[in-house]
Order: structure tokens, then sequence, then C-alpha cells
């Protein structure tokens, strides 16, 4: 009985505990990822997204549009919609600056880029809900490089939430150290 | 640094996050709806009102249905824009959607040389298929008759806003001398159906023809029957 009230005690759920019992738990719950390959996925997703948005980009400046590889308008509507510009400027090219940050938070270890690439993605996950809105009841048109777009920045999101979550502070943990987090 | 204040730069990290995509969003919502600097009304409307229709240079609907409702209008024509917006979508819901009639409009440019550049910027959004988004938006931002309204950046706003697909193309073609030729066809032929003003409309269909001017919905109704 005094061991069962004592098992229940140590699984008070306090901000302190969970933080602290967060890395021991990633020791050893082997469902969480290794930040090396999260960092990887990240780098791709955002590799991906970079040639999405480039290919936008520079189609745009050329004075076409982007053609839908399934066929319909629905990305020259999209692109040449009046919301396809911010200030003048192409969202694409807030799509490159947003994935090529994404990609060097990726690239670089550490609590900065842990910390720069979840709130990146937000930024991004949450400009494309908003874009992916504009689509269905404004526009009422569908681009496929845009809707390739915020599935990139939806697993973004996820992987580096995961990141940050599983990760954040693990050089503070001297012990038990994190399994995987990797400092390259 | 120590948990603590990891804490308190991740948590501010996301607060800058949010406030991020609420200034991106307000400011493109500032802009939306516009084409370029020029503000365009019922972008979302027009697209509303034509979507899964299927329009071909001029038609709009089925061109192979039996009945062929064909409008001469004018750009300018402020009448032409009250039945655009109040009759128009009742003609398009009820019987060019559902495949019982096709609806064509042809430009016949009786206004003055304002209506000429609007129409030639009409005709050469139709060979990129948005003819019909391009007259249903300029009829909802239409300005006063001979005005100076139709200003080269006003006509590609309401190109980018009808969702002409390549931009550079439409604006060469609708400098297009073969256009010329195009509008003085419709000229010709109103004057042949005897057409005192704009609107009017031909209904035609294997029972017969009828000439219509500023017609309600019923008296299109009623047309389209008879003509069936």
């Amino acid at each position: 009985m005094d061991g069962a009230c004592a098992g229940g005690a140590r699984n008070v759920a306090t901000p302190q505990r969970i933080w602290t019992g967060f890395h021991e738990r990633i020791a050893t719950v082997r469902s969480m990822p290794a930040e090396r390959v999260l960092r990887a996925i990240a780098g791709v997703l955002a590799l991906v997204g970079i040639g999405v948005a480039a290919y936008i980009t520079v189609v745009e400046a050329g004075g076409g549009s982007p053609q839908c590889l399934a066929g319909g308008h629905g990305c020259e509507t999209v692109a040449n919609s009046s919301y396809s510009h911010i200030a003048g400027v192409n969202v694409a090219v807030f799509g490159i600056v947003g994935y090529v940050l994404l990609a060097l938070c990726a690239l670089a270890p550490g609590d900065v880029s842990r910390i720069a690439g979840v709130a990146a993605s937000m930024v991004g996950f949450g400009f494309s809900a908003y874009l992916t809105y504009l689509e269905l009841f404004v526009i009422d048109a569908i681009c496929q490089w845009c809707v390739a777009s915020a599935v990139l920045m939806t697993l973004l999101l996820i992987v580096n939430g995961l990141r940050a979550f599983g990760y954040l502070g693990a050089e503070l943990v001297s012990s038990p150290r994190p399994a995987h987090a990797d400092e390259v | 640094m120590d948990r603590q204040r990891l804490i308190q730069i991740a948590s501010a990290a996301a607060f800058l996050a949010v406030c991020a995509v609420a200034v991106l969003v307000v400011v493109s919502m500032a802009g939306g709806g516009s084409g370029g600097d020029t503000e365009l009304e019922d972008v979302a409307v027009v697209g509303h009102e034509l979507r899964g229709i299927p329009q071909r240079d001029t038609v709009l609907g089925d061109p192979e249905a039996k009945v062929k409702v064909v409008e001469y209008g004018d750009l300018q024509c402020p009448v032409c824009r009250q039945f655009s917006i109040e009759t128009a979508p009742d003609l398009i819901d009820q019987a060019v959607r559902p495949g019982t009639a096709s609806y064509e409009l042809r430009q016949w440019t009786v206004l003055g040389p304002q209506s000429v550049d609007a129409a030639r910027a009409a005709l050469a959004a139709a060979d990129q298929d948005r003819y019909w988004n391009y007259v249903e938006l300029f009829y909802r931002n239409q300005g006063a008759e001979e005005s100076g309204y139709v200003t080269d950046e006003f006509l590609t706003a309401i190109a980018r806003g009808a969702g002409v697909p390549d931009i550079e193309r439409w604006n060469r073609d609708r400098h297009a001398p073969g256009l010329k030729a195009v509008l003085e066809r419709t000229d010709a032929e109103a004057g042949r159906l005897g057409l005192r003003g704009t609107p009017s409309f031909v209904v035609e269909g294997p029972g017969g023809r009828q000439t219509l001017s500023v017609p309600t919905f019923g008296d299109l109704e009623a047309a389209i029957d008879a003509v069936e």
C-alpha cells in the first residue's frame, strides 16, 4: 500500500518534473527519434521547400505562371491573384527565405537552432494555413505547389516541434545525458 | 543558461512567431482583393459565380447547348452592369450551369473609345479562357462612362483579378489588329438584328429566335422555354 502511494507521488507531473524527467525518458523511450535523424529529415524537407518556392519565383519572374502538373488553371489563378504578393513581394520569395532559415536551423546544433527552427516552422505553418484558407474560400482555386508547400511546412513543424520538445536543453542535463542528442 | 531561462526564450520565440504570422496576414489582407495598386471589388464573388462552368472564347457553358443566349453589351454601360449583377447570376445558375443554354456576350462598343479599349482587353482574356471572369469583374468595378478610368493599369488589374494566366500575352493580344474586325462584325450584326441599345439579347434554339432588350430573368426564362 505504501509502495503504491509512493509510486503515485513520483508520477505527479509538475513542470519541473516534466522538464527534468523528459531527458530521462528519451534515454529509454525508443520511439523518440535521434536528434540527428530529426535534423536530417528537417534538412531534406527544407531543401524540397526551397525547390518548390524557387520554381514558383523563377517562373513568375519570367512573366509566366507555375503549371499545375495535374492540369487545370488553379496554379495560374492563385499566382495571378492579388494575394500572391505581400507589399509587392511574391509570397514565394518569403517561402525561399523561410525554407533557407529552416535548412540552416537543421544544419546547426544547439538550443538556438532548436528554438529558431520551431519558431520559423510556426510562422511557416501559420502562414501556409492562411494561404490555404484563401485558396479554398476566397480565390476559389487550388494550386498544387501551394498545397505541397503547406504539407512541407506542416511536416517541418512536427519535426522541429519534436526536436525542440525532445532535446531543448539537452546539453544542460549532465546525468543522465540524452541518449541520442548529437552536438555535431 | 539555466532551464527556466531556456523556457522563457522558447516561449518568447513562439510568441514572436505568432505575431509574425499575424503581421503577414494583416498586410496580405490589406493588399488582397486588389490587382496591384488598384483596389477591386468582388474578386471572390465572380470566382464563385463562375466556378465549375466551362468557358471557351466568349461563350460560357456548354457550347453545344440547344439554346444559345447571346448578349450584345458594352462594358461601360451601367444598365449592362446592373444586368450582370442582378439578373445574370440567375441566368447562369438556372440555365447555363445545368446545360440548358449557353451564354455569349458580344462586345458591342457603343459608348465611346474607352469601350473599345475595354472590349479589346476582354477579348484578349478570351484567348486564355478567362473572358467571363474578365467581364464580370469589369462590371463589378465599372466607373462612370468615358470618365478616363479605363486605363492600362485598371485593365491590367482586372486581368490579374480575373486570373488571366499569362498577363504578358494578354497585354500583347489586346493590341492585336484582328480585334478591330471582331468589333466591327459585332456592330454590323447588331445593326442587322435591329438592336436599339445595350444590353440586348438574342435567344435562339430549335424552336426559333427571340430578341429582347434589358430583359428580366423571367423574360429570358420564357424565351428559353419558347425556343427550346
